[in-house]
């Protein structure tokens, strides 16, 4: 859309390979169809579950017990997407962007072959190339879990509940299903190989492990799946997962309903002929090295989102990116994108939001006597009523002290982290020290207040 | 076989009319009551009814276009009448693909483009 405005005549190729169960989407990419939009909405499904619970004690009163409907709220949420992948469409016709839901792939110099899903192919050039095809999720490589298991691709348009649910993983993704499951009243296990949510603060992600073991999520720690079995069919069936210790020989076996895989996701780039043109790609991981204008190692062809390497993998991101890189290319601006200090939060039963560093990079950077951490429990006036717990909720910044102890990591782990982590996020990239957080006056009685 | 025209006013005439058609693509254009000339009180249907009417060829076999007279001016500002509630309308004219998520809102009804992706993709 960008490129449009410019005058410059652009096509999008979109296409989506079926998951091994046969599922597939519309325009939008992951964020929209298959990751941030459902997820979100559906942990908001399962905190109003909590929310049921919690409005007794302020007065509500229904005698009814409450029970949720998976196939209501999957509906529900299938229509936005549905409306979403609309508007992209419209808008894309409307800026006079040329959309085509074919297979893309180079077949030579400034060309690439497009390929629909009726299998008609056709040749298309341009002057320059955006390869924006981002990830899909990994399997475990054992017996049966093509065949049986599902995937985050699978998940949100599920035509039937998944009941009693594995959950192989300990990325965020893993975290924020069993999560959600859990609190739409499922049977939730994790297991989990090492540790959990790599790459993020350990302190944050072991508070965040505890809270859901609390609040009934079971975790297998240190195993792994070895072979999933089918005991019977059915919408869902039930399947035999056998998993192996990873610190000894010790075997168990369970049955679940489900097995959700979210081990990870892997750059659709080994597919697209990259080859062809000479595109060089981390044969190990398949991510595209770029330099930090975007451009990969062949001068017309660009790059933005999951699939770079060693760049954070964020939709808004990868959005920025692509209109900076756009705005470079087509209307003289100079902006670069900024990878530094970008805010995320992780969705979980309690909320993480984080912007800068974590405690141990921080560490291994400045060194443990440069840095100073200042951090406190607090307790959500909302939960005080409910009786909900009073020493979960934790925020922490991290400061440098040879900077002016300027603030150079911020975790915040409570309810609505995502809206509270936004405005830290802008107050940090402006270089705040600890002295200007101390003092800009709380607002009360809120969380971020503290 | 083509496509055919159906033409209802209000509310429940539009259900029956969309079900008796169930199982085949419907279409169906919102707009607001004509007078006795034939002119509506909308402006801006007024404008889109001769797009919508010229791309009606791009129609499915099989299709059903109904067009629909919503009712008068002040039923329509009424924020609770059916085809806001039921159908989730926000504004005439409203032209649309019956059970999708699919459907173009005022202005966006002027553009023989989008009234042609419309009616034509999937």
């Amino acid at each position: 859309q960008e490129a449009a405005k410019y005058d410059k005549k652009v096509m999008v190729l979109d296409f989506v390979t079926p998951t091994p169960q046969g599922n597939s989407w519309g325009l939008g990419g992951t964020c929209v169809n298959v990751g941030c939009i459902p997820k979100k909405l559906m942990h908001q499904a399962a905190l109003l579950g909590q929310a049921l619970q919690d409005s007794r004690k302020f007065g509500w009163q229904f005698t009814e017990e409450v029970k949720h409907n998976w196939m209501t709220m999957t509906e529900s949420v299938q229509n936005y997407i549905g409306s979403l992948n609309w508007g992209y469409r419209v808008t894309l016709r409307d800026t006079k962007v040329t959309y085509e839901n074919a297979y893309g792939e180079f077949v030579g110099p400034h060309t690439i072959k497009a390929t629909n899903k009726k299998g008609v192919e056709k040749l298309y050039t341009a002057e320059r190339f955006l390869i924006a095809t981002g990830e899909r999720p990994r399997y475990l490589g054992i017996p049966g879990d093509k065949e049986y298991c599902i995937s985050s691709d699978d998940l949100f348009s599920l035509p039937y509940c998944p009941g009693k649910t594995l959950v192989v993983g300990a990325s965020y993704v893993a975290l924020e299903c069993a999560g959600f499951l859990a609190g739409l009243g499922l049977d939730v296990t994790v297991m989990v190989r090492s540790i959990l949510l790599r790459g993020f603060d350990q302190d944050m992600a072991n508070k965040i492990g505890e809270y859901m073991k609390e609040h009934g999520v079971n975790f297998i720690r240190e195993f792994v799946p070895i072979k999933v079995e089918q005991v019977e069919e059915g919408s869902p069936g039930r399947l035999k997962v056998t998993a192996k210790s990873t610190k000894g020989s010790q075997i168990i076996e369970e049955e679940y309903n489900t097995v959700l895989l979210a081990i990870g996701r892997d750059p659709c780039t080994r597919k697209i002929g990259l080859d062809k043109v000479g595109v060089i790609i981390n044969e190990k991981t398949g991510k595209i090295p770029v330099n930090d204008e975007e451009q990969t190692n062949v001068p017309y062809i660009y790059a933005v989102g999951d699939i770079l390497q060693d760049k954070l993998e964020l939709t808004p991101v990868a959005i920025q990116a692509g209109r900076l890189l756009v705005q470079r290319l087509y209307a003289g601006a100079t902006a670069k994108c900024d990878y530094v200090n970008v805010p995320t939060t992780v969705f979980t039963p309690l909320e993480y939001g984080a912007c800068g560093y974590s405690e141990e990079t921080a560490v291994e950077k400045f060194g443990e006597e440069n840095i100073e951490v200042y951090h406190n429990h607090f307790w959500p006036l909302e939960w005080t009523v409910p009786s909900r717990d009073n020493n979960k909720c934790y925020a922490k910044i991290i400061c440098n002290i040879q900077d002016n102890e300027r603030v150079i990591g911020f975790h915040v782990l409570g309810p609505n982290a995502g809206e509270v982590t936004q405005g830290f996020a802008a107050a940090i990239k402006c270089g705040m020290t600890k002295e200007q957080l101390d003092s800009t006056v709380g607002i009360h009685p809120v969380c971020a207040e503290v | 076989m083509g496509w055919e025209e159906m033409q209802v006013r209000g509310y429940p005439e539009f259900v029956q009319t969309a079900q008796r058609y169930h199982g085949r693509p419907v279409f169906a254009l919102f707009c607001g009551d004509k007078d006795a000339e034939g002119r509506s009180w909308c402006p801006d249907c007024v404008t889109a009814e001769p797009v919508v009417r010229k791309e009606l060829h791009n129609l499915p076999d099989e299709s059903v276009f109904i067009y629909c007279l919503v009712g008068d001016r002040a039923y329509w500002k009424d924020p609770n009448n059916e085809f806001r509630k039921n159908l989730k309308l926000t504004g005439v004219p409203t032209l649309l693909k019956y059970g999708t998520p699919q459907k173009l809102v005022e202005e966006e009804c002027f553009k023989a483009e989008l009234v042609r992706m419309l009616f034509t993709e999937d």
